[in-house]
């Protein structure tokens, strides 16, 4: 009788441990229906600490705690996203960083077109739904250059505004190279494992969009029709691709980090680098020593014109803030709101170095490239981002290596326009 | 208390506990928002337990005792594996993309699978890789091995050393190899040859440094295993051997070797399914990429191994119901490797 008491305990025991387990994980998921609490996943891992410092400020103001949850650094979040969808533990707000994001999750977010923010910005994502997608920052994709660089060699930026005129710079700074202190003429970078992105999506996005009005989708829509392009634009595209690979470092062309890129462009050792605005946060951060030795020299950003009379540089939102219909909805639509509110831009704008898609917003981030976006954008000359709706993975697994082989001189110039439109084909065949 | 009253017992608490977990489920599959729902289950299993163990029986007694001691296991087991195979089936049916399913396709995804060039190349890949790695890692882990065992001053030390890689984590190992291959190997190839890519940048290069990378990684693991069954070998046949007149050479292919054929054995399976399932280092080192003329295509997907295709095809490219489908093949592919496996350890075991 003693045994079996002994083991009637020890089951009770177990019982009970299993129950504790089970309340604890409940408890965890049970903190979202509180009502007081939201979360965020935020996909720009570098603005982290001032997030979080935002959602401090907002919890004094109004008590409801933000939880801010930041992925990035080679996550792929959206994969990440699924997963806590499938193990229902979805974020109230969520980024989504394009039209095939925001499809994945069609019919699950909120609509927010009702909301005061909408009418202050065009930079907000919509589509059949309403409004889906909350702006928070804004990106610029043009050739940055170094403009004492510029100077010192006698070549003024304004001139260069097509394939003859980019290629004469080209020449003269090349020539120069010796006395400016140059590795290389311009900084571009062909690696296909980690930088796939920087050639697939924003050097390819020129030619989706480069010298075209906003609204333009011809060649976008030509992409997505079973993988067409154009072949007299992209023999263009792929003229200004050749003279890259020409100046560009040969020992880093193919195998260089994003980290070398900006820190070398940083340290003035490029006259030209092909990377966007968002450089600026790490020439002033991380790479800030580099950049005062170089005497933190100006720096601008030019169209890339690879036919004659191209003016315009490429800015967008980067991604989104999307809104989950199924969560704390009400909470999450007033926190976005105070974000586009005065005080919140301000912190967006002055600590994280964003450059706000809010009219009303009237800070100016002390950015190398703040100014240039903000001249572009007055004169009404800037093309949207419409790589953002190309396919799955494209320059992930398909173009990124093309541009690779072009780098190494594996392929000819001509055979690399064959294979671009080849691979482009099987992508969408799938 | 008599027999009546404990079956009577017994089976009211059964009842309740059945009662308790077939309303948990239904709660959940329902998507009930009662949140207790989750002890409610628990208790529901520990009610159907003890109900199940006070039921008053001789003839089932130990089969009951059984099942209780077994049941967190086959649970665990269940939930673990048995559950998500079967849902991994099932979605590899259908055009499922992680977020929800519209229809179901047949067998559409596994067809897809076999007339997509890049997939096949990805196999003949992982096949040829695990070749060449079974007999490299083996050869180079037993000559290590040998050597370790041998009396040369500091073999703790180099046991250690061979042995260290294999305790850093597949990631760090290929970003490590990366800055070398980017930065050092890259470096001597510009300067010799003005060969300005790196090994990572042409699939062939690049699927010598996995190789490389990979021997370096588990030999040391491999080699660790060998030793034990080196100094298993029993001295008195060695010296036995030794007076005979055989030379170390003789020794180790006609004593040590035929010794430690059941090792053998092990190692090879090992390395085989472990190159079957490399994933980490592939990742990290090439993430699949290098170019290759294969079967009249371009392909970008040059040094992907199976595994990482399998990752890529689900997450980068969004079709998780393709991914699964490859999955299903993946596994078809591993079951067959430990059968045989089983099979030949287990005749040699009869045999020794």
């Amino acid at each position: 009788m003693k045994e079996r008491l002994l083991s009637l305990l020890l089951v009770g025991l177990m019982g009970a441990s299993l129950v504790g387990c089970g309340g604890a994980t409940e408890g965890g998921s049970a903190g979202g229906d509180a009502g007081k609490t939201i979360r965020l996943v935020n996909g720009k891992i570098e603005v982290d600490s001032q997030l979080k410092k935002l959602a401090e400020m907002y919890e004094k103001e109004t008590g409801v705690h933000v939880e801010i949850e930041s992925m990035g650094g080679g996550i792929d979040i959206q994969g990440e996203l699924k997963a806590y969808y499938q193990s229902d533990n979805m974020p109230d707000i969520f980024v989504c960083g394009g039209a095939a994001d925001f499809d994945n999750w069609d019919g699950l977010l909120q609509d927010m077109s009702d909301q005061e923010w909408v009418k202050d910005t065009d930079a907000a994502f919509t589509n059949d739904e309403g409004v889906v997608g909350f702006p928070y920052t804004t990106e610029a994709v043009g050739l940055a250059y170094n403009a004492d660089i510029l100077n010192a060699a006698g070549v003024d930026p304004a001139t260069i505004t097509g394939p003859e005129s980019m290629r004469k710079a080209f020449e003269t700074i090349d020539a120069k190279k010796d006395e400016l202190g140059l590795t290389a003429v311009i900084g571009y970078y062909a690696e296909p494992v980690n930088l796939y992105w920087s050639t697939g999506n924003h050097l390819f996005g020129t030619y989706l969009d480069s010298g075209l009005d906003r609204e333009d989708r011809t060649y976008i829509d030509m992409l997505n029709d079973g993988g067409k392009i154009d072949d007299a634009r992209f023999a263009a595209f792929a003229d200004m691709v050749e003279l890259f690979n020409e100046y560009a470092d040969q020992s880093l062309l193919v195998s260089g980090t994003y980290d070398q890129q900006i820190l070398n462009f940083a340290s003035g050792k490029y006259a030209f680098v092909t990377q966007g605005s968002w450089i600026g946060a790490t020439m002033t951060g991380d790479d800030a020593d580099a950049y005062a030795e170089a005497h933190n020299f100006e720096c601008g950003m030019i169209p890339y014109a690879f036919e004659e009379g191209m003016d315009t540089i490429l800015t967008n939102s980067p991604s989104w803030w999307a809104v989950y219909k199924d969560g704390n909805v009400a909470e999450a639509e007033a926190f976005l709101q105070w974000m586009a509110g005065d005080e919140a831009q301000k912190v967006l704008v002055m600590e994280a170095g964003f450059i706000s898609p809010y009219k009303s917003c009237t800070y100016v981030a002390n950015d190398p490239f703040a100014g240039t976006i903000s001249s572009y954008t007055a004169a009404g000359k800037t093309s949207a981002w419409h790589w953002l709706e190309m396919t799955d993975g494209y320059s992930q697994n398909y173009t990124g290596q093309v541009f690779a082989d072009f780098a190494s001189g594996t392929l000819s110039k001509d055979e690399f326009i064959e294979t671009f439109k080849q691979v482009t084909e099987n992508a969408y065949a799938q | 208390m008599n027999k009546v009253n404990k079956k009577s017992l017994s089976l009211v608490i059964l009842a309740a506990g059945c009662f308790g977990i077939i309303s948990a489920l239904i709660m959940d599959i329902m998507g009930a928002d009662n949140s207790f729902r989750g002890e409610l289950l628990i208790v529901g299993v520990i009610a159907f337990l003890g109900g199940l163990y006070l039921y008053p029986t001789q003839k089932h007694h130990k089969g009951i005792i059984n099942f209780i001691f077994l049941f967190p296991l086959l649970f665990c087991f269940a939930v673990t594996v048995i559950i998500p195979f079967g849902l991994g089936l099932f979605y590899s049916t259908t055009d499922w993309n992680g977020i929800r399913l519209t229809r179901f396709v047949g067998l559409d995804n596994y067809k897809a699978m076999f007339t997509e060039i890049s997939f096949l190349w990805s196999l003949i890949i992982t096949v040829l890789f695990v070749v060449i790695n079974m007999i490299a890692v083996n050869v180079i882990g037993l000559a290590l091995a040998v050597l370790c065992t041998s009396k040369i001053r500091g073999v703790g030390f180099f046991r250690a050393a061979y042995f260290i890689p294999n305790l850093i984590g597949g990631i760090v190992l290929g970003y490590i190899w990366q800055f070398v291959f980017n930065n050092v190997v890259l470096n001597w190839t510009l300067q010799l040859f003005d060969y300005n890519s790196s090994m990572l940048s042409k699939y062939n290069t690049a699927f010598l440094a996995i190789v490389i990378v990979y021997i370096w990684q588990y030999a040391g693991y491999i080699m660790m295993i060998y030793i034990t069954g080196l100094t298993t070998v029993p001295s008195d046949v060695i010296e036995a051997a030794s007076i005979d007149g055989a030379t170390a050479v003789q020794t180790f292919f006609r004593i040590k070797l035929p010794m430690i054929a059941s090792t053998i054995t092990i190692c090879t399976f090992l390395t085989l399914q472990s190159a079957f399932k490399q994933f980490d280092v592939n990742m990290a080192l090439t993430n699949g990429t290098g170019s290759v003329h294969f079967m009249g295509q371009y392909l970008t997907n040059g040094s992907q191994m199976l595994a990482l295709n399998i990752y890529n095809t689900a997450i980068t490219k969004n079709s998780y119901a393709l991914g699964q489908a490859k999955a299903v093949l993946f596994f078809i592919i591993l079951s067959i490797v430990s059968i045989i496996q089983v099979r030949v350890s287990n005749k040699r075991e009869v045999e020794m």
